[in-house]
């Protein structure tokens, strides 16, 4: 029996490569340190693809870093070594990048590949959130903006149609003064490992005031779990923050976060794991600006 | 036809292009120097250098090296820097079983090009990448600072 071959394309622009995805439904291709691993078959077999495969990775359109107002726009397929060594990566996102995989995956994985795996422990997906960060989606009829909670549907599952490519990852007003941002991994190794808990928080302080907070956790649900209004109901309070308060934060999360047991933890672990990150980012003294 | 360059040498290949470059380069040029372990991209064992940037080649499909420089462990062998490199693994006692070793030795070039005075913290950081079950890593951060006091100017 004649093995049918994937078929692969690598055009020289993206517009070629939108015009590809306009006729045909194609699997797209960034740094593929997800798909290689999902789709391996074994020691010297070519990796047998469910869909014809367009690699997008060398498209320098879709490489550019720049500032839009008070806004950063990434190239959805910027690798993560490109993004620590570029000086309009805000150092929380830096931070968070160095506890990702490892320098020869950050030498080829890419934000937008990360995205659009869409794993439920994809480890910038939690940050991202916090960020607020909306996605621009480029095809042949145009551009459209989706927020990055709206794009994730589910465990693999993106709201992208067939002729679209995931273009840039918009970071709105995060050049905004005074917020204070964390990211935190907890995994079985420091490095290569896939998060058995992701945690991210941003908080905005003004004379003590809390302006602006938001949490997102990861690797506790299908997707990033975030909630508007318990964020809400922290604003305007003052730090360092009531013993009731983080009572009453900590309280909802728990009822919110519904972890699941696997291979890589217990369901009770991450949960625990996971309020005990919050309760610690709600108990600090003071948050310095980064 | 996929056309790159291999330790300096213009090549080409008719193999499918979702082959993974570690399959090409072992079974097709026989440079055996690049290992398989775990075929996911945790172990660091099939490190090459893809434009003078470390990489997994279990986890790059040869499509995506179309005019890439590929070098591998072979392709240093001639260099000051692997002498280096492979008189101070030596000496330290870094080497037991050999098979993380190539991996080793490309993650501790990368690490030395681009910062050729590590801490000690930055030399585990550098080769976070790459498993050895054998020494518990202490004799190869020993070597790696060894390497960069002695390719001091070299690197």
């Amino acid at each position: 029996m004649v093995e049918k071959m994937t078929a692969t394309y690598r055009f020289d622009r993206l517009e070629q490569t939108l015009s590809q995805l306009n006729r045909e439904d194609c699997l797209i291709m960034a740094g593929g340190t997800d798909i290689m691993v999902l789709h391996k078959s074994g020691r010297g077999v070519p990796l047998k693809l469910p869909k014809p495969l367009i690699f997008i990775d060398h498209l320098s359109e879709l490489k550019q870093v720049f500032q839009n107002h008070k806004d950063i726009h990434i190239g959805a397929c910027c690798t993560y070594s490109e993004l620590l060594e570029h000086p309009l990566i805000p150092v929380s996102l830096k931070n968070a990048i160095k506890t990702i995989a490892a320098p020869a995956i950050r030498n080829r994985g890419t934000l937008g590949g990360n995205i659009c795996n869409a794993s439920p422990a994809g480890d910038t997906l939690p940050l991202l959130y916090v960020y607020n960060a909306k996605l621009l989606l480029r095809s042949v009829t145009g551009d459209r903006i989706v927020e990055i909670s709206d794009f994730i549907q589910g465990p693999r599952r993106v709201q992208r149609y067939q002729n679209e490519i995931l273009a840039e990852i918009i970071l709105p007003s995060v050049l905004e003064e005074g917020a204070y941002v964390v990211f935190e991994k907890v995994g079985n190794r420091n490095a290569d490992a896939i998060a058995k808990v992701g945690f991210a928080g941003y908080i905005r302080i003004n004379e003590a005031r809390i302006e602006d907070v938001r949490f997102a956790f990861g690797a506790v649900g299908p997707t990033m779990v975030r909630s508007i209004d318990i964020e809400r109901k922290l604003v305007g309070k003052t730090i360092p923050l009531a013993d009731a308060d983080i009572v009453q934060v900590v309280a909802g999360f728990d009822k919110i976060i519904r972890p699941i047991d696997d291979q890589r933890s217990t369901a009770t672990y991450r949960k625990t794991v996971a309020l005990n990150l919050l309760r610690y980012f709600l108990s600090m003294k003071q948050y310095q600006a980064n | 036809m996929i056309k790159f360059t291999l330790n300096g040498k213009t090549e080409e290949t008719n193999a499918p292009a979702t082959t993974r470059l570690l399959d090409l380069l072992r079974d097709d040029f026989e440079l055996i120097g690049t290992k398989e372990g775990c075929g996911e991209g945790e172990c660091g064992a099939c490190s090459v250098f893809v434009n003078n940037l470390l990489q997994n080649s279990c986890l790059i499909p040869i499509g995506s090296i179309a005019g890439a420089e590929i070098q591998t462990i072979e392709g240093i062998l001639e260099t000051k820097k692997f002498k280096i490199l492979d008189e101070s693994y030596s000496d330290a006692g870094g080497v037991q079983c050999g098979y993380c070793i190539p991996g080793m030795i490309m993650a501790s070039a990368a690490l030395l090009s681009k910062n050729p005075h590590p801490s000690k913290a930055e030399i585990r950081e550098g080769i976070s990448g790459n498993l050895c079950r054998c020494t518990g890593y202490n004799m190869i951060v020993d070597a790696i600072n060894q390497a960069a006091k002695k390719g001091d100017g070299i690197w």
